[in-house]
């Protein structure tokens, strides 16, 4: 009932909605009042959180639940988002233009193969290597931080440093639609739209299925869930390939926009770190919420930092968001505190 | 993680002769660490020796060339001493104090851009500048290491690491952006006094990079091994503990954070002499992570650990990033594939040496001393 409508974490909602009053404030006054560049504000800040998102949510799960902070998450982005470009273009090595001439039906191919190929890796990675190392988590960051490298190389060596910028068209990048008089391609609105779809799917996951009450129950105490009976082994990697598999779906979906390069990676990761610990540690819904929030204020920093010319202020504004709420509440937004 | 010393202040004043004894004993016992020191102080005077390039360099007309074997060598080991100095100073926050941080390229980057601002734009003559770049580099490292450290007050952990991580991007992304350090472009430091110019006087800055090293690595060895230390390690294995023990432990990380703060400063400073710039990727999250992996690689809260991981990584990137292998009728070319081998590796030395190269070789040495 009304008393406890926001459950035990009223301080961090009545704390995120202030955040989102604020950072939408801000938003309008940068755009002047204009509810049109208002719009492009909105569309291109939820656009930017859901794809931070598509890389956070991983990282957040497997943070969670197993305190592995995964170095390597932003290399299978990176994968997703080169087996895309590369199933849809002509130019790239593995060459289907012919076969599968409708663009659209390349488009899904290329998603589909980079969530295959992002949750095979992520299952060899956990399986193969992490596992022999769960007693020695200091040693788990560096080999995280060695697959990344190797995969990074392999990336180059096979695609090379060229950054390829997607040129093909289709259907849902050509559809428009509009918003305050302002005209968008329907793209956009499609990366907002499976972000929320994600955002949900994994909710509902972690909520109403049994594997989900697993992970909920090992994010809190693993020995207690495996002295329960259960294989909390399997579980990790289960969540592992989950959270990888995103990663790579993610870049996929952000390759229309992004294109492939090789920097793409190490920006992601570092501003995806970034959102789960303002978020806070090993809360699901903290992590959707800071994308949400981060994507927001960096957009409506973008566009106030193009008025007074100072193209710092935006690069920044991740950086800056998770210093003022670590300074305020150490332990994030949802976060425990201790 | 068994060494922790009983905290004891365990050092009474002792008489002349017994000083004298306990010389000789610290002789026996450190005799390895006083070699590698006279080797390294004849250095470019052996390989001088060996290749017959003169370590000064090569004279053309009334100045010196830096060329020769000797004099490339010398760089290759003032890099290796700013590396170390480097991991040395993480690993005495993180290796022994257990403070995780994720910022040291703050600190590091600070180092090499305040001396370059002070020497390109204070206007003073340049060995007074290098002076108040001295001064001002410890100063300024120092403020922020404490205030850094006033913050580990209330965030413990990861969210400490991701903290210090945050501001040292900001620094990255500020420098990056400033336009009067040329931005991403970096700044030239050209002013240098003469004396410690690399590209006349390369052995000055040979033994003035060995100084710093070899007063780095004492310090540290001290301060571990004193009272304080004592402390520091037992913070690193249960702060709470220490704390019940009635030690504020907040004093001691907030030292031991300041002193690694200064201490990349100064690594930061000597490298930023030694390349006659600096340029933003000495302030990237890539330096930190480099300082984090040398640190486990050599063994975690171990003095030679850090020296043999930074000098180590630094000599294979420096070889086999030329090195060409033919093997029969296949020719390999390590350079172009260095970076895949290095993540190689990082995979094979973390399942290969459990704790790290110092730290497995000491256990193996214990296990073997035991069963004897």
């Amino acid at each position: 009932m009304g008393t406890n409508f926001f459950g035990g974490k009223r301080d961090a909602w009545l704390l995120v909605i202030g955040m989102f009053v604020a950072v939408l404030v801000f938003a309008l006054f940068t755009s002047d009042f204009n509810l049109s560049s208002f719009a492009i504000t909105l569309v291109s800040g939820l656009f930017q959180g859901m794809l931070l998102f598509l890389v956070a949510s991983g990282l957040s799960l497997v943070f969670g639940l197993m305190d592995i902070l995964n170095f390597a998450q932003g290399a299978y982005f990176m994968v997703g988002a080169y087996l895309a470009y590369d199933l849809q273009h002509a130019t790239g090595v593995f060459n289907i233009t012919e076969a599968v001439p409708d663009p659209n039906i390349r488009f899904i191919i290329g998603v589909l193969v980079a969530l295959f190929v992002g949750a095979v890796l992520g299952w060899v990675l956990e399986r193969w290597l992490l596992r022999p190392l769960y007693d020695r988590p200091l040693f788990q960051l560096v080999l995280t931080f060695g697959v990344s490298i190797i995969m990074l190389e392999g990336i180059r060596n096979i695609w090379n440093t060229t950054p390829y910028s997607w040129t093909d068209l289709f259907a849902i990048r050509e559809a428009e639609f509009t918003l305050f008089g302002q005209a968008f391609s329907m793209y956009r609105l499609f990366v907002i739209g499976i972000g929320i779809l994600l955002i949900i799917g994994i909710a509902l996951l972690l909520r109403r299925t049994r594997l989900g009450i697993i992970v909920r129950a090992g994010v809190e105490d693993p020995e207690m869930v495996s002295a329960l009976g259960i294989n909390v082994r399997v579980v990790f990697t289960l969540v592992f390939t989950l959270g990888c598999a995103v990663a790579a779906f993610g870049g996929a979906i952000a390759a229309p926009f992004l294109g492939a390069t090789i920097s793409l990676g190490s920006t992601f990761l570092i501003q995806a770190i970034a959102v789960i610990v303002l978020g806070g540690l090993g809360s699901y819904e903290g992590t959707a919420v800071g994308s949400i929030i981060v994507g927001l204020a960096l957009a409506a920093m973008q566009q106030f930092s193009i008025g007074v010319n100072i193209p710092v202020l935006a690069t920044i504004t991740p950086m800056l968001l998770l210093v003022i709420v670590l300074l305020v509440r150490p332990q994030g937004l949802f976060g425990e505190a201790r | 993680m068994a060494q922790t010393r009983p905290i004891s202040a365990n050092a009474p004043a002792r008489s002349a002769n017994a000083q004298n004894v306990s010389f000789v004993a610290s002789l026996r016992e450190n005799w390895l660490y006083w070699l590698i020191l006279i080797v390294l102080v004849l250095f470019p005077f052996i390989i001088g020796w060996l290749s017959g390039d003169s370590p000064f360099g090569t004279p053309r007309g009334d100045r010196m060339v830096m060329r020769g074997e000797s004099v490339y060598a010398q760089s290759v080991l003032i890099n290796i001493f700013a590396l170390s100095v480097l991991v040395m100073s993480y690993n005495l926050m993180f290796g022994f104090t257990g403070v995780i941080s994720f910022g040291h390229a703050l600190f590091f980057g600070l180092g090499g851009y305040l001396m370059g601002i002070i020497l390109e734009f204070g206007g003073m003559d340049p060995n007074i500048g290098l002076i108040v770049a001295l001064v001002v580099v410890l100063v300024v490292t120092g403020i922020l290491g404490f205030i850094v450290g006033i913050v580990s007050l209330r965030l413990r952990g990861i969210y400490f690491a991701i903290f210090t991580l945050a501001i040292a991007e900001m620094g990255w992304l500020f420098f990056r952006g400033l336009s009067i350090t040329n931005g991403e472009d970096g700044l030239n430091v050209a002013s240098l006094p003469e004396w410690l110019d690399p590209a006349r006087n390369r052995i000055m800055v040979y033994y003035v990079g060995l100084a710093l090293f070899v007063l780095t690595f004492v310090l540290i060895r001290r301060l571990v091994n004193s009272p304080v230390g004592s402390v520091f390690q037992a913070i690193r294995e249960n702060e709470e503990r220490a704390q019940v023990l009635g030690y504020n432990t907040l004093h001691y990380k907030l030292f031991s954070i300041t002193v690694a703060g200064m201490l990349a400063g100064l690594a930061g400073m000597l490298l930023a002499i030694m390349n006659k710039e600096a340029r933003p990727e000495i302030l990237n999250v890539s330096v930190t992570v480099d300082a984090l992996l040398m640190t486990i690689i050599g063994g975690v809260g171990t003095f030679t650990g850090p020296v043999i991981g930074a000098s180590g990584l630094h000599l294979l990137d420096t070889f086999l990033r030329e090195a060409v292998v033919t093997i029969g009728p296949i020719t390999i070319d390590i350079g172009e594939r260095w970076t895949l081998i290095l993540g190689f590796i990082f995979v094979l030395v973390v399942l290969i040496f459990p704790y790290g190269m110092v730290g497995t070789w000491q256990r193996l040495r214990m296990r073997f001393k035991r069963s004897k």
